[in-house]
C-alpha cells in the first residue's frame, strides 16, 4: 500500500522532516511510478535527509552510494575478493585439483557494493545516490544503463537481474551539468531554502527542547544572512547546528555575546563573517530590544 | 507495481489526460522542454497517483515529471498557471520566455540564471536577421563619443596610450545592444592550432581515478588475477593501473562591452576552436548582464560564421566587470573546479566598483587551477596595468597577458608555460 501524498507528508512531519507539497508529491511518484528522482538544490537544504526519511517512512533499508571524483563502476557495483581467490587457487594447487573459471568466479568471491546490494534486496530499498555531480560522465553513463535495465552484468558471472527495484533518489549540488539523458530518465525536483515559517517548524520539531523565542530569532537571523552575497550561504543544517549550539550554551534568546560565541556554527568563511557583521549586529540589537 | 485507488472524480481523467498531453506539447514547442511520449505517459500515470482535486498536487506531479532543471521550474509554473486556470481554458498570451534573456538585476537565490540546458539554445530555430559584421576593422569612424572621452581622459582611470585605429575598432558603434551578432569563420585552422598549443601548455598533473594502463604505478589485481587463472594461478603477465593526465577545463569569460567589439569576436572564435579541441569549455559573456554562451558555441558548425542571437545586455552595452565576475563566482561556482583554467578577456575599462573585481577573482582563484586575464590593451606598446579593474585584479591573477590578435593567441600556450600555471596541480608522478 502506497501512502497518498498527504499521508506521506504527515509521516515525514512525524519524523521531523517538513516536506512541502511539491517534494511530497515527487516522492509519492518515486514510489508510484518507479522512476528515480533527481533532487537538486543548494547545499544543506535536506536533500539527503529526504531520502533517509523516505526509507524510514516506507520501513525499508536505505542504501547509500556517496559519489566522488574518481568513483568507478567497480567500487559502486561489485568487487572480486582477490585475496580469497588467490588462496583458493593455491589451496587447489596443493590438492592437485584443476581450477576453472566457474570455481573462481562464483558468488563466494563476489563482494557486492551499494548498487548491486540495492537490486538484490528482497524488498525495494531506498537507494540514495548522493552528489552524483561529483562523479564523472563515464560513471553517469554507466548509471543510466542500470536505471534503464535494472540488471547488472558481471562479465565472469553473467547478468544479475534485479530481485526488487529500489526507489532511487539522486542528489546533486550542480557542480557539474548533468547529461540530458540522465535528467530525462528521472523525475525532477528543485529543493529551495525553506520559508521562514517552514524553517521555524523544522527547528522546533528537530530540537524539541528549544525556547520558541530563540528558535524564531535564529531563523530570522539566518534568513537575513541568506539575503547577503555570502561565499557560503548557510543551509538548514547550519540553522539546526546553530540553534543546537545556542541551546547547549543555555541561551534563551539571541544576544550579541551568544551570537559572537556561536557564529562559527553558521558562517564558515572568514570573509563571510566580516561581511555579515553589520547585519548580525542589527539582528542582535533587534532581538534585545524585543526580548 | 501496486497502484493505489484512483482518487479523482470519475470521468475527469479522460478529459484531463487530453489536456495534459496538450500542455506537454505546449511546453515542448514553446520552451524546448525535452518531452517525448514517455514523459507524457509518465505524466498520465502520475495523475492516477495524486489527488486530482488538489491543484497543488496536480502541479507538483506534473512538474516532477515534465521538468528537468531549475530554470524550467519557473517556466513550468507560469505555463501551468496560464493553462490550468479555471476550467482549463488555455490563455494564449504568455510570451515564450527566451532562455538567454534572464532578468539582469534580480539576484537569483537558487544559484543559476543564465544557464539553460544545451538543448534549448543549441539550435536556435529562429535565426535572427544577420547584423553587419561587428568586427569589421575598417568601419567608418562615425561618432565616437566614448572614444573621445577615452582619448583625452589621460588622467582618468581609463586613460592609457593607444593608437587611433585600435580605438576606432574598439568603440565600433556597429555593436549596439539588441542586435544579433555574427562572427565570421575566419582562420579556423590557425585558431585550432592555437587552441591545441594552449591545451598542451597546461600541465595539471594526473587524475585521481586509476585506469588500466600499459604501464602504471599500481598493480591491477583484478586483471592480473584474471590472466593468472589461465596460467594455473601464476601471475605471468602483470597488469597495471595508473593515473592518466588530467585534461584542463576552460572557463572563458568574455567582455562583450562595446569597447571590446573586435577582440571579443576574435575570442569568441577562439572559444569555438578551443571547444572543438577540448569539449570541456564553458563560455560566458558579460557586459551589463551575464549570459552563458556555451550552448551556442556547442551548436555552431565549425568553419561556418558564428551567429549568436540577440544577447541582450550581455553584448554591446557598458561594462560592469566586478558585478558580473562576482555573480559568476557565486552563482556558477559549480563550473569552477581544480581542473578549471579561468580565462577572462577584458580591457578592464569598467564603470563598476573595482573592489568587487578583487573579491570575485579571489573567490575564483581559490577554486580554480588558475586565473588568467587577457587584455587587448596589454598588446599595445608601453602598456601599464593602471585601469581600476585591472589594478584591483592584479594581485589575484596568475598572469596578465596581451590578446591583441591571432599572434597573441598563438603565443598564449608558451606564455602560460612561462608563467608556470601549475599551481593547482598535484606533483607529477615519477614515471
Amino acid at each position: 500500500m502506497i501512502p497518498a501524498v498527504q499521508e506521506l507528508q504527515a509521516a515525514f512531519q512525524a519524523r521531523g522532516y517538513v516536506a512541502g507539497d511539491a517534494l511530497a508529491t515527487a516522492l509519492r511518484l518515486v514510489v508510484g511510478l518507479g522512476k528515480p528522482l533527481l533532487l537538486e538544490g543548494p547545499a544543506g537544504v535536506g536533500k539527503t535527509e529526504a531520502a533517509k526519511t523516505l526509507a524510514d517512512v516506507l520501513g525499508t533499508r536505505l542504501i547509500r552510494l556517496q559519489c566522488y571524483e574518481g568513483l568507478d563502476a567497480q567500487s559502486a557495483l561489485y568487487e572480486w575478493n582477490y585475496a580469497r581467490q588467490l588462496l583458493h587457487l593455491r589451496a587447489a594447487e596443493l590438492r592437485g585439483e584443476a581450477v576453472g573459471d566457474d570455481d573462481l568466479y562464483g558468488e563466494t568471491f563476489l563482494m557486492p557494493r551499494p548498487l548491486l546490494q540495492a537490486i538484490r534486496e528482497p524488498r525495494s530499498a531506498v537507494l540514495l545516490i548522493d552528489e552524483i555531480d561529483r562523479a564523472d560522465d563515464a560513471f553517469e553513463a554507466f548509471l543510466l544503463e542500470l536505471l534503464a535495465e535494472w540488471q547488472i552484468t558481471v562479465p565472469e558471472l553473467g547478468t544479475l537481474p534485479a530481485v526488487s527495484r529500489p526507489h532511487v533518489i539522486l542528489t546533486s549540488n550542480r557542480s557539474r551539468e548533468l547529461s540530458d539523458a540522465l535528467r530525462r530518465r528521472c523525475l525532477y525536483h528543485w529543493t529551495e531554502y525553506p520559508s521562514r515559517a517552514q524553517e521555524l517548524q523544522i527547528v522546533l520539531s528537530r530540537l524539541p527542547g528549544i525556547n520558541e523565542t530563540l528558535a524564531r530569532q535564529v531563523t530570522d537571523a539566518v534568513h537575513a544572512l541568506r539575503a547577503l552575497p555570502l561565499g557560503k550561504t548557510p543551509g538548514v543544517a547550519e540553522t539546526l547546528d546553530w540553534a543546537a549550539a545556542l541551546v547547549s550554551l543555555h541561551a534563551d534568546h539571541l544576544d550579541a555575546e551568544a551570537l559572537h560565541a556561536t557564529l562559527g556554527a553558521v558562517l564558515k568563511l572568514r570573509e563571510d563573517q566580516l561581511l555579515a557583521a553589520p547585519t548580525l549586529q542589527g539582528v542582535a540589537a533587534q532581538a534585545q530590544a524585543r526580548g | 507495481m501496486a497502484e493505489s485507488g484512483r482518487s479523482g472524480v470519475a470521468g475527469a481523467p479522460a478529459a484531463l489526460a487530453a489536456q495534459v498531453a496538450t500542455f506537454a506539447g505546449r511546453l515542448r514547442r514553446r520552451h524546448g522542454f525535452l518531452i517525448g511520449p514517455g514523459e507524457v505517459r509518465d505524466a498520465l500515470r502520475a495523475l492516477e497517483l495524486v489527488d486530482l482535486l488538489s491543484r497543488r498536487e496536480l502541479r507538483g506531479a506534473l512538474r516532477a515529471v515534465l521538468t528537468a532543471g531549475p530554470e524550467q521550474g519557473r517556466l513550468f509554473d507560469l505555463e501551468f498557471n496560464a493553462f490550468f486556470r479555471a476550467g482549463g481554458q488555455p490563455q494564449p498570451e504568455l510570451p515564450p520566455l527566451l532562455p538567454e534573456t534572464p532578468a539582469p538585476a534580480e539576484p537569483d537565490p537558487d544559484g543559476d540564471q543564465a544557464d539553460q540546458p544545451d538543448r534549448e539554445q543549441g539550435k536556435p530555430d529562429t535565426r535572427p536577421e544577420q547584423a553587419p559584421s561587428p568586427q569589421a576593422g575598417s568601419d567608418p569612424g562615425g561618432d565616437l563619443p566614448d572614444g573621445e572621452a577615452l582619448q583625452d581622459g589621460q588622467e582618468s582611470d581609463e586613460g592609457d596610450e593607444q593608437d587611433a585605429p585600435v580605438m576606432q575598432a574598439r568603440v565600433s558603434p556597429n555593436v549596439a545592444p539588441g542586435e544579433a551578432l555574427r562572427v565570421d569563420a575566419g582562420d579556423l585552422g590557425g585558431l585550432l592550432r592555437a587552441a591545441t598549443g594552449l591545451i598542451r601548455a597546461l600541465e595539471l598533473g594526473r587524475a585521481r581515478r586509476l585506469r588500466p594502463l600499459p604501464r602504471g604505478s599500481k598493480l591491477d589485481a583484478r586483471r592480473t588475477l584474471h590472466a593468472a587463472a589461465r596460467t594455473a594461478g601464476d601471475a605471468v603477465h602483470l597488469r597495471w593501473l595508473g593515473r592518466p593526465r588530467r585534461a584542463p577545463r576552460f572557463l572563458l569569460v568574455l567582455d562583450g562591452s562595446r569597447s571590446m567589439g573586435r577582440d571579443g569576436a576574435l575570442l569568441l572564435r577562439f572559444a569555438q576552436a578551443l571547444h572543438l579541441r577540448s569539449r570541456r569549455v564553458e563560455v560566458y559573456a558579460f557586459s551589463t548582464g551575464l549570459t552563458r554562451l556555451t550552448p551556442l558555441i556547442r551548436g555552431a558548425a565549425p568553419g561556418q560564421p558564428l551567429t549568436l542571437p540577440d544577447l541582450g545586455d550581455a553584448w554591446g552595452g557598458g561594462t560592469r566587470i566586478g558585478e558580473n565576475l562576482l555573480r559568476l563566482a557565486r552563482d556558477e561556482r559549480g563550473r569552477v573546479n581544480r581542473d578549471t583554467v579561468v580565462l577572462i578577456l577584458s580591457d578592464g575599462l569598467d564603470t563598476g566598483d573595482p573592489a568587487l573585481v578583487g573579491r570575485a577573482l579571489r573567490d575564483l582563484r581559490r577554486r580554480s587551477a588558475g586565473v588568467v586575464w587577457l587584455s587587448p590593451l596589454a598588446a599595445t606598446p608601453g602598456y601599464r596595468p593602471v585601469q581600476r579593474a585591472i589594478a584591483a585584479a592584479l594581485p589575484h591573477l596568475d598572469a596578465l597577458l596581451p590578446a591583441g590578435g591571432p599572434d597573441d593567441l598563438h603565443a598564449l600556450g608558451r606564455r602560460l608555460r612561462a608563467a608556470r600555471l601549475t599551481r593547482g596541480a598535484s606533483p607529477r608522478d615519477a614515471h
